[in-house]
């Protein structure tokens, strides 16, 4: 991933990213939490959302629908668990439909339904250190070894090539 | 819908730890069924076994080779995981980068070199 992402993996299952970014924690934690602000950066590049209903508390959600280049839409939701301005915000992340369904990826049928995100604002000299953490929700044996693969591929850069990938998998252990 | 049962069934055979350890081995260069049950200490059989759920999920291809059937890694039965992870992995990259240009827009401040590196690049160092 990028230079400036540092990465590490907890022990077990669960994944963090952390990353820095040149804004008061205020202001990023108002740019994670506006439907508005969110609109203006969330997803990757070409997509942008095309519809959004946010209910920020705990108890409440976020559903969105992320238009993709190809035309598709695809659909977030996340249910709050806990918001604390400006430092925490936990929530429980599925797939989506357009009628706030639960669904899978097609991509990868067997990731978990919920995952669990924690991300948390930590002011540094006026530089927000975002850290993201991710595990699996009252998941099956099948998505957790799901998530730990595909976690632990992240880790090892299988974002990368194929290459790269094969040699992944000649050092993983059962 | 034939992709989602290939990805389901691939991320099902490497569930199974004994077949990530032939994934391994067989990484190293092409084995006989029985080249790989002497070196992961199982019976014939069950390699066997676990070489036919890994060809028909294609991450293994076999060839043969006048008396034996040597067993190989088919990089195509990677590419449902391959993706996956790529995908995820862009999602979050490019959102944060979009992130960076989108906060240094709101203070006024230049944009910063994008961190999203060119296609060739070789994998960096990663710390813990």
């Amino acid at each position: 991933m990028a230079a400036n992402t540092d990465r590490s993996s907890a022990a077990g299952e669960s994944f963090v990213l952390t990353r820095t970014f040149d804004a008061p924690r205020d202001l990023m934690f108002k740019v994670w939490t506006d439907p508005d602000h969110l609109a203006r950066w969330f997803g990757p590049k070409g997509t942008n959302i095309v519809k959004a209903d946010m209910d920020l508390r705990p108890g409440g959600s976020y559903h969105y629908g992320l238009g993709m280049p190809d035309g598709s839409v695809m659909w977030g939701l996340w249910n709050f668990v806990e918001i604390k301005s400006p430092e925490k915000i936990v929530l429980i992340q599925h797939f989506s439909d357009e009628r706030r369904g639960v669904t899978r990826h097609p991509m990868a049928p067997t990731w978990p339904l919920k995952t669990l995100s924690s991300t948390t604002f930590t002011e540094v000299n006026g530089k927000t250190l975002l850290t993201l953490h991710w595990s699996p929700h009252e998941a099956t044996e099948l998505e957790r070894k799901t998530f730990i693969d595909g976690m632990s591929g992240m880790e090892q850069g299988w974002g990368g090539t194929m290459e790269q990938l094969v040699a992944y998998l000649a050092k993983i252990q059962g | 819908m034939a992709r989602l049962s290939t990805t389901t069934d691939v991320f099902n055979a490497i569930a199974e730890p004994q077949r990530r350890d032939i994934l391994a081995l067989l990484a190293k260069g092409e084995r006989s069924v029985n080249e790989v049950a002497d070196s992961l200490r199982m019976l014939q059989p069950r390699a066997s076994k676990h070489l036919r759920v890994l060809r028909e999920v294609g991450l293994v291809s076999v060839r043969d080779a006048g008396q034996q059937r040597l067993y190989s890694i088919d990089a195509q039965g990677l590419k449902p995981i391959h993706d996956w992870v790529s995908h995820f992995e862009r999602f979050w990259t490019e959102s944060f980068d979009r992130l960076d240009a989108y906060l240094a827009e709101l203070q006024g401040k230049p944009s910063p070199a994008r961190s999203t590196p060119p296609v060739k690049e070789k994998k960096h160092g990663r710390k813990h």
